[in-house]
């Protein structure tokens, strides 16, 4: 199975980067390769088990269910339901965690997944530079660093 | 019960930092409030249940009790035995985790205690500010860390 851990900081309270990223269709408001997305069966975003189905701005299509949300803790987790990466049993967490010294946020973004074994390293170093890391470039610019 | 969380971000790799805080008997060569320190019956300083006595800057004698210690991890937890410090029930856990954009550390120190009523703030503001943010100031300068 292939890990992924991508971490950075964000110079801004954790309420507030948690307010825009706790949105399971907000990913159009703040990740720069996410297109549009909707949620099927016009559930709300954040119903546990909700399914969003988003396209990228290559024109790729996914969908992916909502697996646990908690506005305590901070984190979200979310499984791909069909995506063309070419993985299998992939499961994902975004996790924020105040940084007492200067109002920060530390961001965690995980995912653990199958795949052919010789696609492993092109896949975490697309999933892990690309997408999570990505994301928390488009946050630090948003957010002023 | 009073919680204290404290947590930055070292501009340093985790596995450095990690040497340094993983030794158990290593804090009075890092932080400023503690003079002198030694773990009790010569046990090693990574072997869990063991004790560590030192002696803070102002002569008062502690101890302290391994309780956890991942390296796996990069954790430790560990409890008060003795203090002339009105802490009680003091448990504290020390977790570092890697900020992999710029190769940097987050370090999140955090405990619980109790206190005689009407001592709540003065602990949680001592314990916060003289003992885990003047940690992460002596860190953040220490030597092993700034080469």
């Amino acid at each position: 199975m292939a890990k992924v851990y991508t971490s950075s900081v964000v110079n801004a309270p954790a309420a507030k980067v948690w307010a825009r990223v706790r949105d399971f269709n907000g990913l159009p408001g703040w990740h720069p390769a996410i297109g549009e997305s909707r949620i099927e069966n016009d559930e709300p975003a954040d119903k546990v088990g909700c399914i969003r189905n988003f396209r990228l701005r290559n024109g790729d299509r996914l969908r992916e269910q909502l697996l646990g949300l908690s506005d305590y803790d901070m984190f979200c987790t979310y499984s791909i339901l069909e995506s063309p990466m070419g993985v299998e049993n992939y499961v994902a967490t975004l996790r924020l965690t105040p940084v007492t010294d200067g109002q920060r946020t530390f961001l965690e973004w995980t995912a653990e997944f199958d795949c052919a074994p010789e696609r492993e390293a092109e896949l975490i170093a697309s999933i892990g530079n690309g997408v999570f890391q990505g994301g928390f470039d488009a946050l630090k610019r948003q957010f002023g660093g | 019960m009073p919680r204290v969380v404290k947590s930055t971000i070292i501009d340093a790799p985790v596995d450095r930092v990690w040497a340094v805080l993983r030794d158990f008997n290593g804090h009075d060569r890092w932080h400023p409030a503690v003079k002198t320190s030694t773990i009790e019956r010569h046990l090693p300083a990574d072997l869990v249940g063991c004790v560590r006595r030192f002696q803070l800057q102002d002569g008062a004698e502690l101890r302290e009790q391994l309780l956890t210690l991942s390296d796996l991890e990069m954790a430790f937890s560990y409890c008060l035995l003795d203090t002339p410090i009105p802490l009680f029930n003091y448990v504290a856990h020390v977790r570092l985790l890697p900020v992999t954009d710029g190769n940097r550390t987050f370090w999140h120190w955090e405990c619980r205690f109790t206190t005689p009523a009407g001592r709540e703030a003065e602990m949680v503001k001592m314990v916060g500010e003289q003992i885990y943010e003047a940690g992460f100031e002596a860190i953040r300068r220490h030597e092993a860390l700034t080469q």
